[in-house]
């Protein structure tokens, strides 16, 4: 009963979600979360109907599906990107060259892991390869955070409200799918029993955060300020370099 | 180590990240550099410009000397006890200046069209670098006292006075009026 609920109600806010995206327009502004949205809710009903009318072909149907939605969430963080650093070029570039650096890192890492482990049955690799890519999802949300925290890159209230969820979101399905595949530990069953309540979590947040379009944060004197940070970057640099050099002269024998 | 205490610290990160952005997005005004906050940082720096000279006099160990010939024992402690504090709580307004400076780097960094990321990676690795051996000096200042780390408040003055004068040029060739009024910068 309680599972039905979940799922249902987690369809409902999905629905809620498009239905809301189509109403401010902010589907238009947002059309790659929309259509991760689009293709969770698709999944969920299929999974809903094959896990009510034919529960042996669920079982076979949930990593793909699970599969499915890790690949599609890869577009959310392509929206955040895009729209975070729409006003700021020179930082769009350096969190580009930073992310992409970081993306391969962490596919390499994760690929030869996976080979390391062997292949055992299609459904394993597929469950193996989603989680890799999640972990490498989770790795490349954390730098972009860290860039937008570290330039003070300002947000919109619906851009933070889609980040905020989606960050929150992707943290408790990271850990839990790395309890997940570890099914002695003792916190995995508490672990994969919370999840659908966290994902529940996620999508109150975007509701509530998407509900209607929220103005941007104003873009003003951005020539101005490109002419000033060059000075500034080079002042700055000349200051910390000469410091460090004057206290490192200090310590030495 | 276990392999899940990997993910774990990496779901906590995103978490205490995405909670300081909101933290930080809640406070909009803040974030375009306005001329209120440029002027302020032009007075804070200046102040220090002109404590740099006073601040050589303080450390100066002529005054400890005439202190050692003619105080006594009591005097000396006293005498040593509030140069220390003077040098720390200089040192430590430094730091907290050179940190303002590189916040309003950040923030004018994400204006910029030509930010190069091989530069702001130095930066921040140069910024961090400071940091730790500004504050192993300020542990070197409360072990052994400022008369015997006078090298050391030498150069720091030396650093304060050329950081003061950098900006200070900086400051000059910038008009006021490219940046926002606080009042405007939430429109």
């Amino acid at each position: 009963m309680g599972t039905y609920f979940i799922w249902s109600t987690a369809i409902a806010l999905e629905a809620i979600l498009l239905f809301r995206g189509t109403q401010t327009r902010l589907l238009r502004k947002y059309p790659f979360f929309y259509i991760y949205i689009g293709c969770v809710l698709a999944t969920e009903i299929v999974s809903l109907f094959s896990y009510r009318f034919a529960s042996d072909s669920y079982s076979s149907l949930y990593w793909p599906s699970e599969f499915v939605t890790i690949v599609a969430s890869y577009t959310v963080l392509v929206e955040i990107f895009r729209c975070s650093t729409r006003h700021k070029p020179g930082i769009r570039r350096l969190a580009q060259n930073i992310l992409l650096a970081v993306f391969a890192l962490t596919v390499a890492y994760a690929f030869s892991d996976l080979a390391q482990s062997g292949f055992r049955s299609a459904t394993r690799a597929i469950a193996d390869l989603g989680r890799y890519l999640r972990y490498v999802e989770a790795g490349v949300l954390l730098v972009m955070l860290w860039l937008l925290a570290r330039y003070r890159i300002p947000l919109g209230r619906n851009l933070l409200g889609l980040i905020s969820g989606y960050s929150f979101w992707l943290a408790c399905n990271a850990v839990n799918l790395a309890f997940l595949f570890r099914p002695s530990n003792e916190l995995s069953i508490v672990a994969r029993g919370l999840l659908p309540a966290l994902y529940l979590l996620a999508l109150i947040i975007w509701c509530a955060s998407l509900w209607s379009a929220q103005p941007e944060p104003a873009h003003a004197a951005q020539n101005r300020m490109e002419r000033d940070y060059d000075l500034l970057a080079t002042n700055t640099n000349t200051i910390l370099a000469r410091s460090s050099h004057q206290i490192f002269r200090l310590f030495r024998p | 180590m276990s392999p899940l205490f990997p993910i774990i610290v990496l779901g906590l990160l995103i978490l205490i990240l995405c909670f300081r952005l909101v933290r930080q997005s809640a406070n909009t005004a803040k974030q375009p550099v306005t001329a209120d906050e440029f002027e302020k940082a032009r007075g804070d720096l200046d102040a220090i410009f002109v404590e740099t000279a006073a601040i050589q006099r303080v450390f100066s160990a002529e005054d400890a000397e005439f202190i050692s010939h003619t105080g006594s024992v009591e005097l000396q402690h006293l005498f040593l006890k509030e140069r220390k504090a003077i040098a720390m709580r200089w040192l430590r307004k430094t730091q907290k200046q050179v940190a303002v400076l590189m916040g309003l780097h950040l923030r004018l960094a994400g204006y910029t069209r030509e930010s190069k990321p091989a530069f702001e990676l130095k930066l921040a690795l140069k910024y961090v670098l400071f940091s730790i051996l500004s504050n192993l000096v300020l542990l070197l200042l409360w072990l052994r006292g400022p008369f015997r780390t006078s090298r050391v408040i030498t150069y720091m003055v030396r650093f304060a006075g050329s950081f003061c004068t950098i900006f200070s040029l900086r400051l000059a060739t910038v008009a006021a009026v490219q940046f926002q009024k606080s009042s405007e910068s939430t429109t």
